[in-house]
Formats: structure tokens, C-alpha cells, sequence
């Protein structure tokens, strides 16, 4: 025996292969014959890690480093400083996204922390080609057992008892399986392994073949001898090379060790294996449709009774189990079924296989505890969504399963749970999205699918998934009709009940379990012609566009810029909002988040180019294009509460023609515009202006005038006013709920802004400021603080970081003015001295289970409380409805907000309509625009108008200028210095200049103009 | 395969190979590798442990090196670690003095203290 010092593995699945590893072992063996290493350093191809996103996977022992995507030109640096200097190659471990700390141990990477590997046990650690390896980790030690010491019917009650249950899908008990087949007569039985492994994205069969082949051959073995089985065959498909290349080389081996042949062990046992290449029909998954592609016919299924276990392969007893569950049965009759009994959930028993697919970091196999909800499998293994995206649903079960929404990220991953979600556990497919993927697209991929793979044998599979298909094309083409939802599930529901097979009964699932978890989804599709997620391109000119709630139309405004028709990009902008000024400085900008751009290199800078062409517009003093209104129509109109809303309301309405007057509470007009947003975000005087383009179409706006105080709705109907919007928006800040809130220097978020933005700025020199909260009320008042002269600032969250709802800059700006955040701490009380507040007393929390919105649950630890000092606490947990002086009769929802109608945003009471955060709760301004022009249109066809606000306008699609493919990175407006910044209330941005707004604008890549 | 034994044999007998990827106290030898240690012979002493290793059939032993030490003038240096007992790191170690470290402090469990340096 050779004494080697050291064993690089490397990954020759076909994963890694794809990622080219032969190359990078080639280079390997070069590089120690060149350092005269080879008999020291011993190269030996291994089967899949799973890391396959990070692929080639390498691991060197003895010490057990764990290297991730080595490429042939990494290998000498790898051959010089690990095996010749023995030092550790930094740059080529696994890095942890978060903190970017490189991880050397293979046990330390989370990936394979959470993950307990038994069937693929074996899978990168021992070379699949040489059955040494599998023997000397306990190789047909089973086989030897249960040939020696145990009957047949010992076999299946062990495998009864540990609970096996088929990998395959169906979940069906394995050892009740090979009892039938055991009880069934006749001399000649069979035994097949179900390799055709045919969901879209799942690889796990074809994983366990390659890196351990003989571990299913050793399965085989021993079910065939529970059944009384002399000879089995593995069903697989031709489209697996490697898979097929090691079985041969295994069947080999083990024929040639005695372990496959005649008379094994000695035991009177005669047992022989064979191939069956399958071409790759996804029907020949199915058991009676394989079987006869086995005795080489063509795959078509046909119907049970009679089970295979009864009359299977040439009308003999059959049993047929999938690759993953043979893999596991050496080990249960090795560890025994107690051992096996005791891992998973009670009627789910052991480990399971997914290929992780879609959406997500960690891309790869892993195998986990049978019972590991959904969330962890996703989050902790699979590290989570990329470019910080939110998870939508889970996949399982490819085109016969469903999926699995945000909402049921706890739901423990079992065959029974997973049942009763409406989807199944299949064999281990698990694809996962994100907000950016389409529901109806994703059926229709999967019937599509499916409609391809129907044998045609029977009716309801061949022509009811075609039928189905055609519906769901057309609801995506925008051509979908009332009544289209109840025709896909009758459809759906006849083709499970009628189809022959597996196939058919299971290919209307994953229109099924969409329609179930997404209905609204479809619904926006059918009726409003609308793709929330900006898939179905007939749908929409432009991702961004399409994201806008306002629907500006992006692309048309940018290429203006791009060709310095300034005035026009503006006039386009405001067609939309009417605030393209504000927008441009403090819009959350979802449109970035959808830009195509940022799949190349980064997205656009939209809000900045906006901000550059409504500057611009600004800057001509009254000289800028003003929009056509309509003559008067005499009818008038009260808006209540001059905020976003209310103000986009009155200007759609003053254009129609209708006399409006805005009812303002406050001493200002722009509501959480002038008393929310601090100046450093949105100058006053910028606030005003572009106030001002609303009052000069005749809008009158009566300021420190409340509903309720100084007016009453009834009073406004007697002086004529024929409809009212109220847009009181969510003023009232919500309390923390704990003692001490009532103490002197404690202040709510909003009010504490509001004060500020008034004039009378509570008094924060040289002291301790706590904020409590993430949104960006926190972040407003927390950086408002420090300019106010606060000697420290203090943000305190109860969630993790990523959960904040601010916006990501704001947090970003925050912490670089010297803002100090602490997140996963919860406030339990105020202390207080005298009266006055002097500090928080906080508990630590640790991420619990998934709520319905997706995040993790705080729950506080134990024993872990601590002290944060502070003179002023400000606390910032979320806003609600102020109330007050609203009529009697207006119906409220549970949240406390008002109850208006989805579609005309019309309340309980005649004539009044309401909309904004007094509807939907504390939204953005872009949001607040969307619902007041909304309102608009409502009112205005309540008053006998067409309800047409937008003014039309001829676009014309079509490029100016060829598309830069080349990389371009985003351009960036500097911001003021930090040594300004705190000093004042200036404003913090500032816009381009226009050669960088017409050079920013050049990047759009014009994905409305369709040729 | 004939009998259970037959099979556990093989099983040994490969164990031996992929020892080296096992979890486990092992002992752990470690060969000073960098230029000073090679100028001084570190690469005869790293193929004369091996080969002794291998004649031996030891597989609970792991190799590595490591670069300097800044203890030149001893180079090659061979350092021993025993689980559960203190480092002893070796001297001037040459082929042959490296194949006693082996029969000697490995197998039979004695210090060699002439050649220890960090006595």
C-alpha cells in the first residue's frame, strides 16, 4: 500500500464536469509530477458534493480544506501553497455572503451544517469507480448481513419498521411493497430501480449514481433477495452518461468481487443486475409505462390493477423503487430500523434529497431530516434569495407537484404536510422564486411541459392539457376572460380523475396550486391585463414601467433625457405624477429594482434622471410646459388632507374641469411630504414649488382648516360640494406598549418630525438619542437628530437588518453619519429618573419560526436583557388613522383604517371616496400618487365624466440610439460632504449634471420597443 | 465473496487507503518545508516518512509540512504531535534519523531527546 500524505478529491459529477473539473484535475496532475508529488499526493475523483453553484468542488485531506470553484489556473498556486507549504489558499474558500469570512472546514459551511447525508453518505468522499472505497466505509456489509444471518421476511419487517417510504414521489411504504411482492407466487420475480429521473431541475437520482453507485446496486441486492429476485434492472436514462459509465464499471466490479453472480456469500443466493437505457420520456417515470419500456416496447402506461408487485416485468412479480430509497436501505439494515425510526417526523421516517434549484445562492443537492420546514432548507442551507429579493413560493413535486407560498415557509417538509398543502413531496425537485417570477407563466412552463410528455394513450391527458394550455396562454397574451379561472379547475379536475396514469392525473397540479395560493395573481392578468411580476411581456411596454404605481412611463422619459429634450421627459413624467420633483428625490424607486439593466451591470438610475428632467423644468421659472385643462364643469369638489394623495386627486380633477378645494388641517400643504420628510431630503422650498404647479390650475388649498374641528362634511354638501375625497392620511403614531412611554423625553416618531418640520424642534443638543424602529420614519428622525446636534443617535430594531422596511439607502446614509444601528434587540421598558427618561432596557432576540410576511419572528432570549443609555427615546413603530372628526357612520376596517371599495376607492357613505395611508396604512408617496389619481378617475365618473384623467398622448416606440451592451456602470451623483451634512438641514443630494443625466440616460437598454 | 470474514478483510485492508479522509485522533507529523527546510533536505525526510509510514502500514499518521519557523539552523525540522501530549520537534533530521522518529516515537511511543530542539 502506498502511504499518500495527502487525497485531493475532485468532483467529477456532472454538475461539477459541466464546470469543467476533468480540466482542473488534469492541470492538478501536471502541476505534481512537475513538484514530484505524485506519490506523495493522491488525485481521486469523487461523486457530488452539492455545492454545485460553487463547482469545481475540491476537498483536501487530512485537513479537511474545502475548496470552491478551483480552476486549472488556481492549481499551481493550490499545489504550492497547500501541499507543498501547507498553507491554506485563502482566495478559494468558501466565502459567507454576509461577512465575507472566508470558511476552510467543510462542517462550518452552513450549506452543509443543517444537512445530515445518508444516502448520499458516500457522495464526495470516496471515488465511485473503485469499490474499495465503498467497501472500506462499510460496503455490502448489509448485503453479507442479510444473506448470513437474516430471512427474507426478517428484511422487509426491518424495513417496515424503520419506516422506509418510497423517494420516488408517491411516498409508498417500501417494505409493504416488497411484502406483496414477497407474498406473490411464482418462482421468477423481479427487481427494477427507477432511474429515469425526468422533473425539470432535479438531479438527485442521477447524483447518487454517480458518486455511489454501489450503494444502489448493494440496495437492489438486498430487496431482491427479500422478494426473491434473481436478476433486476436499472432503468436509466441514455441522457446520463457518467451515471451509466459508473454503474457498468460498478456491475463489473462487483460481479468480479463475487458480490453480484451466483451463490453470494455463500448463501445459496444467486443475484445479476443489467442496464436498460431509457431515451429520456418522462412518461417511463411511471412504473407500468417503464416496465414496458424495459421489456423494450414503446413506453405507454397502463391501468392498475394488476400492481407490478402482483404481475410487473414479462407478468411476473415486480418490485420497483427509486435510486434514493434503495440507497438508504444498506443503511437501515446496517444501523438498524431504530436508528433509522428515530430520524424525521412520525409518519415520515429518515432523510430526503432536493436538487435546489431557481432562486437562490446555494444552487445544489442537500439532504436533510425529513420534517426540516421549508424555510430552513431555503435560508439556512440554501442561504437565501439573491440581489436581495423576497421568496414568493417554493416548487416541489416539478410538473406533477405545486407550490408552497411566503405564507407556509414553517411548514415542516414531510410526504403528509406537504399533502396537505395541495402539493406533494415528488422526488425532490424544489425550485424556488422570487418576486420577479409570474405564477401563470410558471403553470404554464409546467403544462406546457407535461402537453409535450403526454403519451396520447388517453383522452384527458392528450387533449385536456392542450385545452389547458391554451387558456393559460391566453390569459397571458391579455386575451383572458371572466369565467377562465373556473374552466382551468373543472379542467383540471377531470383530467385527475379520469386520466390513465400518474402523469395525467398529477399534470393540472401546478395549475391547480397556483390558482389556489395566487388567484389574485391571475386575476390581475385576466381582468386588469396587468403582470404584477412583469413576465408576460404582452402585458406591459416595461419592466419599469410596469412596476411604477403610477405608471410612468419610464423608458419614453429616459430616452428624451438621453437626446436633451428635457421639457419633454418632464411633460411625459408628470402625464403620470404630478410630483416628478418630490419623486425624483424620495421615490423608493421600485422601478430600479426591476430594471434589466441590473442583470448586465446595474440598473439605470431612474429616480435621479427624473430628478434631473423635473429640475430642469423648475429651473425655467414658469417658462416650463403646463398642461391643457378642460372647461369648467361647475361641479365641485373637496379633498381632505393636502398630502400626496389628496393633492394628485385635486390636480386630475382641476384638469377635468372640476373645481376643487383642498382642506388642509396643518399650517402647510404636502402632508408627510412637509411634516414627515426632513429638508435634507426634501428642501422646502422645492416642496412648495412644485405645490404651486397644482394651485395655479385653480386648486385652492385652505390651510389649518380640520374636518371635524373647523368643518363638517355635511356643512361642505350644503355649500354645494357634490363629492369628497378624504385623504386624512395615517397621522396618529402607534404606541410601543411598554412602561415608561409616558415619561418626559420621550416622543413619538411622527410627531417628533412633525415638530421639526414645523419650526419647533424638540431640543436633542449634546444628548443621547434612541430611536426605536426600522422604517423610515426611524431613519428620518434618527439622521434629523443628529442634525440637530444630538452627541450620539441610536437606532434600536427588534427584526435582523434585511428585514427593515426602510429604504436600503436611507439605512445606508444613516450609518454613514455615524449612526449607530443595533438590530435583534427588543425594548422592554423605560427607565426613568425624575421623571425624565435616562435609558431603554432591551432584551435580545433570536429569529424564530417565519411569519406570514415572510420574515423571521423575534423572540426574546432568555435572561438577556441590557441597558442602552438615553436622554431622548423616540420611538418610531409604525402610524395608524388619526380618527378624530371623521363621520360617525364611515365603516373602518379591523386595522383601523378606512374601508373603501378595491376597485372606485368608494367608502360606505354616498359621494365620499377615500384613499392613501388613511386606506392602505403608512405607503409611499408613489403609492399615495397612484391611489389619489385612482380617485380621480373614480369621482370623476361619479360626476358624469369619462373617468379618463390622464390626458392621452401618441408614444412612439422605437429606439433613437443603438443599446451600450457593454458594461457601463451606473453613474453617481456626489452627494454633499459629510463634515456639510450634519451642520445643517441642506439637502443631502444632489442631481446630475447634465452631461451625466445624458449619459446615465444612454444606459437604458429600451426594453419597451419590441422589433 | 465467500463469507462475511472474507468481507471484512477487504474492508480493512481498504480502510487503510481512505484512513487519511476519517475523523479521529491521529498522530500528526509535520515536515518544516519552506526554502530553508528544503535547502537542508526536508524533501529526502518527507519521502523517507512516507515510505517508512507505508512500510509500516500506519494510517492513523498524517502528514503535512509547514514554511519556516525562523529556526534555520536546525532545519530540517520534524515536529511530532501525540494526541493528548506536548509538541516535540526534531532537529537536523535526516532519512535515516527520520525512519527511527517513525519506529521509535510513533510506533513504540519513545522520545528520541538527543535530537529534540524544544526541550
Amino acid at each position: 500500500m502506498e502511504f499518500y500524505r495527502a487525497h485531493v478529491l475532485i468532483c467529477a459529477g456532472t454538475g461539477c464536469t459541466a464546470s469543467e473539473s476533468q480540466a482542473t484535475k488534469e492541470a492538478l496532475v501536471r502541476e505534481l509530477a512537475a513538484w514530484g508529488l505524485e506519490r506523495e499526493v493522491q488525485v481521486v475523483d469523487t461523486g457530488c458534493f452539492g455545492f454545485c453553484r460553487f463547482g469545481p468542488n475540491m476537498m483536501i485531506y487530512p485537513e479537511g480544506t474545502f475548496y470552491c470553484t478551483v480552476r486549472p489556473e488556481d492549481v499551481p498556486e493550490l499545489v504550492e501553497e497547500h501541499l507543498v507549504k501547507g498553507r491554506v489558499v485563502e482566495r478559494l474558500l468558501y466565502k459567507q455572503p454576509e461577512t465575507e469570512a472566508a470558511v476552510s472546514s467543510f462542517e462550518e459551511i452552513p450549506f452543509f451544517k443543517h444537512q445530515l447525508r445518508i444516502a448520499l453518505r458516500n457522495c464526495g468522499v470516496i471515488n465511485p469507480e473503485a469499490i474499495e472505497e465503498y467497501i472500506a466505509r462499510d460496503g455490502y456489509l448489509a448485503l453479507g448481513k442479510v444473506l448470513t444471518e437474516m430471512k427474507p421476511a426478517e428484511v422487509i419487517e426491518t424495513i417496515k419498521k424503520a419506516g422506509l417510504r418510497g423517494r420516488g414521489g408517491g411516498g409508498f411504504p417500501t417494505g409493504l411493497k416488497w411484502e406483496f411482492a414477497h407474498r406473490a407466487p411464482g418462482p421468477v420475480k423481479y427487481i427494477v430501480c427507477n432511474a429515469d429521473e425526468g422533473d425539470p431541475g432535479a438531479f438527485m437520482d442521477r447524483s447518487i449514481l454517480e458518486g455511489d453507485p454501489h450503494a444502489v446496486l448493494e440496495g437492489m441486492a438486498i430487496a431482491g433477495y427479500a422478494i426473491g429476485a434473481g436478476q433486476g434492472y436499472i432503468y436509466v436514462r441514455a441522457e446520463y452518461p457518467i451515471a451509466v459509465h459508473r454503474l457498468k464499471i460498478a456491475i463489473a466490479q462487483a460481479r468480479e468481487k463475487g458480490l453480484l453472480g451466483k451463490n453470494i456469500f455463500n448463501s445459496g443466493f444467486d443475484f445479476d443486475l443489467d442496464l436498460r437505457l431509457g431515451a429520456g420520456a418522462f412518461v417511463c417515470g411511471e412504473e407500468t409505462a417503464l416496465l414496458i419500456s424495459v421489456e423494450g416496447r414503446r413506453g405507454e402506461p397502463r391501468p392498475r390493477p394488476p400492481f407490478p408487485a402482483v404481475s410487473g416485468l414479462w407478468g411476473k412479480p415486480t418490485v420497483i423503487n427509486n435510486v434514493e430509497t434503495l440507497a438508504n436501505v444498506p443503511t437501515i439494515i446496517r444501523n438498524g430500523w431504530e436508528w433509522f425510526a428515530a430520524i424525521g417526523t412520525e409518519k415520515s421516517k429518515g432523510t430526503k434529497v432536493f436538487a435546489l434549484a431557481g432562486k437562490i445562492n446555494n444552487n445544489g443537492l442537500v439532504e436533510v431530516p425529513m420534517g426540516t420546514s421549508l424555510g430552513q432548507i431555503i435560508y439556512d442551507v440554501g442561504g437565501g434569495i439573491p440581489g436581495g429579493k423576497k421568496f414568493k413560493a417554493a416548487q416541489t413535486g416539478g410538473p406533477s407537484g405545486g407550490c408552497i407560498p411566503a405564507e407556509h415557509l414553517n411548514v415542516p417538509i414531510d410526504y403528509d404536510s406537504l399533502t396537505s398543502l395541495g402539493t406533494i413531496m415528488g422526488s425532490g425537485g424544489l425550485i424556488i422564486m422570487d418576486e420577479d417570477t409570474c405564477m401563470v407563466d410558471l403553470a404554464k412552463f409546467f403544462l406546457d411541459f407535461v402537453k409535450d410528455e403526454s403519451c396520447g394513450k388517453c383522452t384527458p391527458c392528450r387533449i385536456g392539457t392542450t385545452r389547458m394550455l391554451e387558456v393559460l396562454e391566453r390569459i397571458s397574451m391579455g386575451q383572458g376572460q371572466e369565467g377562465d379561472l373556473e374552466l382551468l379547475i373543472e379542467m383540471g379536475q377531470q383530467i385527475k380523475d379520469t386520466a390513465l396514469c400518474g402523469l395525467g392525473q398529477t399534470a393540472p397540479n401546478p395549475v391547480l396550486s397556483t390558482i389556489r395560493y395566487f388567484r389574485e395573481e391571475y386575476e390581475a392578468h385576466i381582468r386588469d391585463k396587468r403582470c404584477p411580476a412583469s413576465v408576460c411581456a404582452a402585458l406591459f411596454h416595461s419592466p419599469c414601467q410596469n412596476t411604477c404605481p403610477a405608471n410612468v412611463d419610464v423608458p419614453i422619459y429616459v430616452d428624451l433625457i438621453r437626446q436633451r429634450r428635457f421639457a419633454e421627459a418632464y411633460e411625459v413624467i408628470r402625464r403620470e405624477n404630478p410630483f416628478p420633483v418630490i419623486c425624483g428625490r424620495v421615490c423608493h424607486h421600485p422601478c430600479e429594482g426591476k430594471c434589466n439593466r441590473a442583470k448586465l451591470d446595474q440598473a439605470v438610475a431612474i429616480r435621479n434622471l427624473k430628478r434631473f428632467a423635473a429640475d430642469y423644468a423648475l429651473s425655467l421659472n414658469g417658462q416650463r410646459p403646463k398642461p391643457q385643462v378642460a372647461p369648467p364643469t361647475g361641479k365641485k369638489v373637496a379633498v381632505i388632507g393636502a398630502g400626496p394623495a389628496g393633492l394628485t386627486a385635486a390636480y386630475y380633477l382641476a384638469l377635468k374641469g372640476h373645481p376643487v378645494t383642498v382642506f388642509e388641517a396643518l399650517p402647510v400643504a404636502g402632508g408627510m411630504m412637509a411634516v414627515g420628510i426632513p429638508a435634507y431630503r426634501l428642501p422646502k422650498e422645492v416642496l412648495a414649488a412644485e405645490i404651486a404647479t397644482i394651485t395655479e390650475l385653480g386648486v385652492e388649498i385652505r390651510l389649518s382648516c380640520a374636518l371635524g374641528r373647523d368643518f363638517t362634511l355635511a356643512g361642505l354638501q350644503s355649500q354645494g360640494y357634490q363629492a369628497f375625497f378624504l385623504a386624512v392620511g395615517a397621522h396618529r403614531d402607534l404606541k410601543l406598549g411598554i412602561p415608561g412611554e409616558d415619561l418626559a423625553g420621550v416622543y413619538s416618531g411622527v410627531a417628533f418630525l412633525r415638530d421639526l418640520n414645523l419650526g419647533r424642534p424638540a431640543d436633542v443638543r449634546g444628548k443621547s438619542v434612541v430611536v426605536i424602529g426600522g422604517g423610515n420614519v426611524a431613519m428620518d428622525a434618527a439622521r434629523s437628530a443628529k442634525r440637530l446636534g444630538a452627541q450620539e443617535v441610536h437606532i434600536v430594531y427588534r427584526r435582523a437588518k434585511e428585514d427593515m422596511p426602510a429604504i436600503r439607502e436611507e439605512i445606508h446614509e444613516a450609518e454613514q453619519e455615524g449612526i449607530k444601528i443595533t438590530c435583534l434587540a427588543a425594548p422592554v421598558a423605560l427607565l426613568g429618573d425624575n421623571g425624565r427618561v435616562k435609558a431603554l432596557k432591551c432584551n435580545w432576540v433570536r429569529l424564530g419560526e417565519f411569519d406570514n410576511s415572510g420574515r423571521r419572528r423575534p423572540i426574546p432570549i432568555e435572561g438577556s436583557k441590557f441597558i442602552v443609555p438615553a436622554d431622548v427615546v423616540i420611538a418610531a413603530v409604525g402610524q395608524t388613522v388619526e380618527r378624530d372628526g371623521l363621520p360617525a357612520e364611515l365603516k373602518v376596517n379591523r386595522a383601523g383604517t378606512i374601508a373603501a371599495d378595491e376597485k372606485s376607492l368608494a367608502t360606505n357613505l354616498a359621494g365620499i371616496f377615500a384613499g392613501g395611508d388613511c386606506v392602505s396604512g403608512p405607503d409611499t408617496v408613489i403609492g399615495a400618487i397612484a391611489a389619489g389619481k385612482k380617485v380621480a378617475a373614480a369621482i370623476d365618473r361619479y360626476l358624469g365624466g369619462d373617468g379618463k384623467v390622464v390626458p392621452e398622448a401618441a408614444v412612439e416606440r422605437k429606439r433613437t440610439a443603438p443599446v451600450i451592451e457593454e458594461k457601463t456602470a451606473r453613474l453617481i451623483a456626489a452627494p454633499l460632504e459629510m463634515a456639510e451634512r450634519l451642520q445643517s438641514f441642506t439637502e443631502v443630494e444632489r442631481g446630475y449634471a447634465e452631461e451625466q443625466a445624458v449619459a446615465e440616460a444612454a444606459r437604458c437598454l429600451r426594453c419597451d420597443v419590441r422589433e | 465473496m465467500k463469507s462475511l470474514e472474507e468481507l471484512q478483510k477487504l474492508k480493512e485492508e481498504a480502510r487503510q487507503a481512505i484512513a487519511l479522509r476519517e475523523e479521529g485522533a491521529k498522530v500528526k507529523v509535520v515536515v518544516g518545508m519552506g526554502t530553508c527546510g528544503i535547502a537542508a533536505g526536508a524533501r529526502e525526510v518527507m519521502s523517507a516518512l512516507l515510505d517508512e509510514l507505508s512500510k509500516r502500514r500506519l494510517v492513523n499518521v498524517v502528514v503535512t509540512q509547514t514554511g519556516c519557523i525562523g529556526l534555520c539552523v536546525q532545519e530540517p525540522l520534524v515536529d511530532v504531535l501525540v494526541p493528548g501530549k506536548p509538541q516535540v520537534t526534531y532537529g537536523k533530521v535526516n532519512a535515516q534519523k527520520a525512519r527511527q522518529i517513525v519506529a521509535q516515537h510513533i510506533v513504540n511511543g519513545i522520545i528520541i531527546s538527543d535530537w529534540v530542539v524544544n526541550k
